[in-house]
């Protein structure tokens, strides 16, 4: 088969619709890419498979792309893998400069998509055996290392960030233990909602999006919206309008974090959230104005979007390589070749040309289609920002009430999680408990204590399995002290500067 | 403007919002229904599993049949039980699900108020008889029966299993260490081991990272990796199936061919799958239900999406299905009650 008929026009439709609905899923707050594709996933029984699959791999790469735009606007990750979107992406918005902010993360996109497409085509058979010999230890390790990213963003003290991170690994194990099914940190009453515990969407609104809502009405809308944002007008402004140069000088930044977000991809049972994550706190490591980071430094957006989209074409790789799937939404996705009787396995690539031809294509017009339609698009949605908060707020609430009771298809104890969080948020930050780590906790805690349970099974309760497992646990190690070292020597050289800063200041007071 | 905004950006969101949340029930169908949805929540949250793809085939089929729209739901065991605890008794929600319904809540899994006494068995429609035990390519033993041998030919060795508390593999393993126990004696059966896991895929990387010996798999989903130009690292072969007759074009051999008894009678274990209803569900929904079932099941559209995952029709009307289930229950649960507890397997 030719790559013209691969590229028939209903292929493209039905990827361009794929990646519009995962556009407007990844965009509000409770639904995400794996909800897309799991509603759509019986109407591709009716299809041809490939097309089917054009479908679904749209809605995936429109669906993680999406998470960006609330992230920026609202400081509301639509998706839980744009989290660490939010740390510059939302301040550049608060800037006025929500266009350039929004573009950047749409570039960074593209190249991520576009890097772990490449990947895949040429490398995914060789890499499966990467996927292999990665095992829970390696795996319990790279979620550690992911956690570094406490020691990069802990605002004030470092103690607070590892307490709230732990206290989000915590709450995450509410809820029935698989191993042996029995309730766990659960109330007595509680016993029918809490069974798989708190479900991540609504914790992720209560906490960045009700708790934002109470801390701004403390402070007072009126007084809000006298300080309102105003967007910068890119015709006037250089600093306000989005040029390619901003990438100048940030091609490692953007390589380095697609290819993490892509090898993160292929380790079935990491997560994507850690991705965003990881790449985040290296480049805060290896930047040369670690400052600047979470106070809106496009490279931060840079980060987090490039390794997000980076995702997807690194979870197929497992999926089309070995039947694994990378990611709880390429799980969804396999389940259309289950319907249609197509086992993928370790010899679907060679049994099926066609089909991994056709894959490979729709995934690279998705990522152009959703390059153009946000590109193109973005400017309006960047007007968000403009709006009164008085209007805004009351808007983000139904959103975040109606996401919550969608997330699970109607249960209401979804919705009193995100009240619930939405409250303990503002609680912690009044008593000064640091919600996006112990959201961080609460998103990795899960596969943390399968990845140690599944070493210690394996290992006969050995803990010191993690450190004589290999070369592989080694390196690991070693990315995980340094990360930590750099980490906490930035935080002291940026205390040290603050001090500096105000003995001037207050010596300058002083004559 | 601002104005504008906000309405522009509410309307979708509301649209959205009550499309999610769906409204179940409706003014009746052509049928003589007195609902023109159904939802039909599972027993499994994954969309790989055997019970989303018989599912799929039951609601797009009877669903035409009925003239209503069936949507199947994932949502898993526990919130699939708490939907049809909750449900009302128009149809509007049944649950779809397979042996482990009852076996789960034997294991404790599941709260006792789910047990089977509480619903209305609906229709059993479906088998998968695949259900089978695998091992690495390379293993020492090409059946159960071979791996109990070599078991107690190597004293020092063990076997471990990556099974799922509370699952049909459980059951089946508890099967094979009872068998064990009987044949070869405790000390031998006390070396068989168990490795929690949840889904198939798990299990496979499990077996590949050398972490278990024997994992809990079907045929439909693992023949993939029994093929010959499979790499090494990944290749497995099947040990046994636990279904009562052999699957057509497999040379795989059942428990029952590979003489594994519990209380002198072979073991067999076939996957059904059934629905399950409120318990004072309408009547005239179960009948109607029931019919268009049986109906539907004989159409080939029916018979062959099942074939394309090696799932067999299985039809029994829900005047029978109870006690079917039942006589299939008291059988299984006395393999449960002999066996030993999951934690005292565990390694």
């Amino acid at each position: 088969m030719d790559v013209l008929a691969l590229l028939s026009p209903m292929t493209f439709l039905l990827v361009t619709f794929g990646v519009l609905v995962g556009i407007v899923f990844g965009s509000i707050p409770g639904l995400t890419a794996t909800m897309a594709v799991a509603v759509f996933l019986p109407l591709t029984f009716a299809m041809d498979l490939s097309e089917g699959l054009a479908l679904l791999i749209g809605l995936y790469v429109g669906g993680i792309s999406g998470g960006m735009v609330p992230a920026a606007l609202l400081k509301l990750p639509g998706t839980p893998s744009s989290v660490a979107t939010t740390f510059d992406a939302y301040p550049m918005a608060q800037q006025g400069f929500a266009e350039k902010a929004l573009k950047i993360g749409i570039v960074a996109s593209l190249i991520g998509g576009v890097i772990s497409l490449l990947v895949l085509y040429f490398f995914a058979p060789v890499l499966s055996g990467v996927a292999i010999e990665f095992g829970p230890v390696e795996k319990f390790l790279i979620i550690l290392f992911a956690l570094t990213i406490i020691a990069s963003i802990s605002e004030k003290s470092l103690l607070i960030g590892i307490f709230s991170a732990l206290l989000g690994v915590f709450l995450s194990l509410v809820g029935v233990f698989p191993m042996n099914n029995e309730l766990r940190l659960t109330p007595g009453f509680l016993e029918d909602q809490l069974y798989d515990g708190f479900s991540l969407l609504p914790v992720l609104i209560g906490l960045f999006g009700i708790a934002e809502i109470l801390r701004n009405s403390e402070l007072g809308l009126k007084d809000a919206a006298g300080k309102k944002v105003k967007l910068a007008k890119s015709k006037g402004s250089d600093e306000a309008k989005f040029k390619f140069s901003v990438f100048k000088g940030q091609g490692v930044n953007t390589v380095r974090s697609s290819f993490i977000g892509t090898f993160l991809g292929i380790l079935p049972g990491v997560g994507g959230s850690a991705a965003s994550l990881m790449s985040y706190t290296q480049t805060k490591n290896f930047s040369k104005k670690p400052d600047k980071l979470g106070k809106g430094a496009p490279e931060g957006v840079i980060a987090s979007e490039a390794s997000n989209n980076g995702l997807t074409g690194g979870a197929l790789v497992p999926l089309l390589s070995l039947g694994i799937p990378g990611d709880s939404t390429t799980a969804v996705l396999l389940g259309a070749f289950v319907l249609q009787g197509i086992h993928v396995g370790p010899l679907f690539i060679t049994d099926n040309p066609d089909l991994w031809s056709g894959i490979i294509i729709a995934l690279l017009i998705a990522n152009v289609v959703m390059f153009l339609m946000m590109f193109t698009s973005i400017r309006y949605f960047a007007r968000v920002v403009e709006i009164p908060k008085y209007v805004l707020y009351p808007i983000i609430l139904v959103m975040c009430v109606l996401g919550s009771y969608a997330i699970n298809n109607g249960v209401m104890f979804d919705v009193w999680t995100a009240l619930i969080f939405g409250v303990l948020g503002f609680i912690f930050m009044k008593i000064g408990i640091q919600i996006t780590t112990f959201l961080i906790g609460f998103i990795l805690g899960p596969s943390l204590e399968s990845n140690f349970l599944d070493s210690m099974q394996a290992s006969s309760g050995d803990m010191l399995v993690f450190f004589t497992k290999g070369p592989i646990s080694w390196v690991i190690w070693a990315l995980i002290i340094g990360s930590v070292v750099f980490g906490v020597r930035s935080n002291r050289r940026k205390k040290k500067a603050e001090a500096a800063e105000t003995a001037e200041a207050a010596s300058a007071g002083a004559n | 403007m601002h104005r504008k905004l906000a309405a522009l950006t509410t309307v979708p969101i509301l649209a959205v919002g009550i499309a999610g949340c769906g409204s179940l029930g409706g003014s009746g169908s052509e049928n003589g229904l007195d609902v023109n949805r159904v939802r039909v929540v599972l027993g499994s949250s994954s969309t790989t599993a055997d019970t989303y793809q018989n599912s799929h085939a039951f609601t797009t089929h009877v669903g035409e049949e009925l003239g209503v729209n069936m949507k199947a739901d994932a949502i898993g065991a526990n919130r699939a039980f708490q939907a049809l605890d909750s449900a009302k008794t128009d149809g509007s929600t049944v649950m779809f699900f397979h042996d482990m319904a009852y076996l789960s809540v034997k294991y404790g899994a599941q709260p006792e108020k789910f047990a089977l006494d509480n619903w209305k068995v609906g229709p059993v429609v479906s088998t998968n008889p695949g259900a089978a035990f695998l091992a690495a390519d390379e293993a020492p033993y090409d059946t159960m029966a071979e791996a109990a041998q070599w078991l107690k030919d190597n004293p020092g060795e063990n076997l471990t299993f990556a099974v799922e508390a509370g699952g049909t593999s459980e059951l089946s393993l508890d099967a094979f260490y009872l068998w064990v126990e009987d044949e070869y004696g405790a000390e031998v059966a006390e070396r068989i081991k168990v490795f929690a896991t949840g889904s198939d895929e798990e299990k496979n990387q499990a077996l590949w990272a050398g972490n278990v010996d024997i994992i809990y798999g079907s045929i439909g989903g693992n023949e993939q990796y029994t093929k010959d130009d499979v790499e090494d690292k990944v290749r497995e072969k099947f040990l046994g199936i636990t279904a009562s007759e052999p699957v057509e074009g497999y040379d795989i051999p059942t428990f029952k061919e590979q003489g594994i008894e519990v209380d002198g009678q072979p073991f067999t274990f076939n996957k059904e799958f059934f629905l399950l209803m409120p318990k004072d569900v309408e009547k005239n929904f179960r009948q109607t239900l029931d019919s268009a079932t049986a109906k539907a099941i004989e159409t080939d559209g029916y018979i062959d999406e099942l074939a394309k995952n090696k799932f067999i029709p299985n039809y029994v009307p829900i005047k029978d299905s109870k006690d079917y289930i039942e006589k299939k229950r008291k059988r299984l649960e006395s393999i449960i009650d002999q066996a030993p507890e999951f934690s005292d397997l565990a390694s």
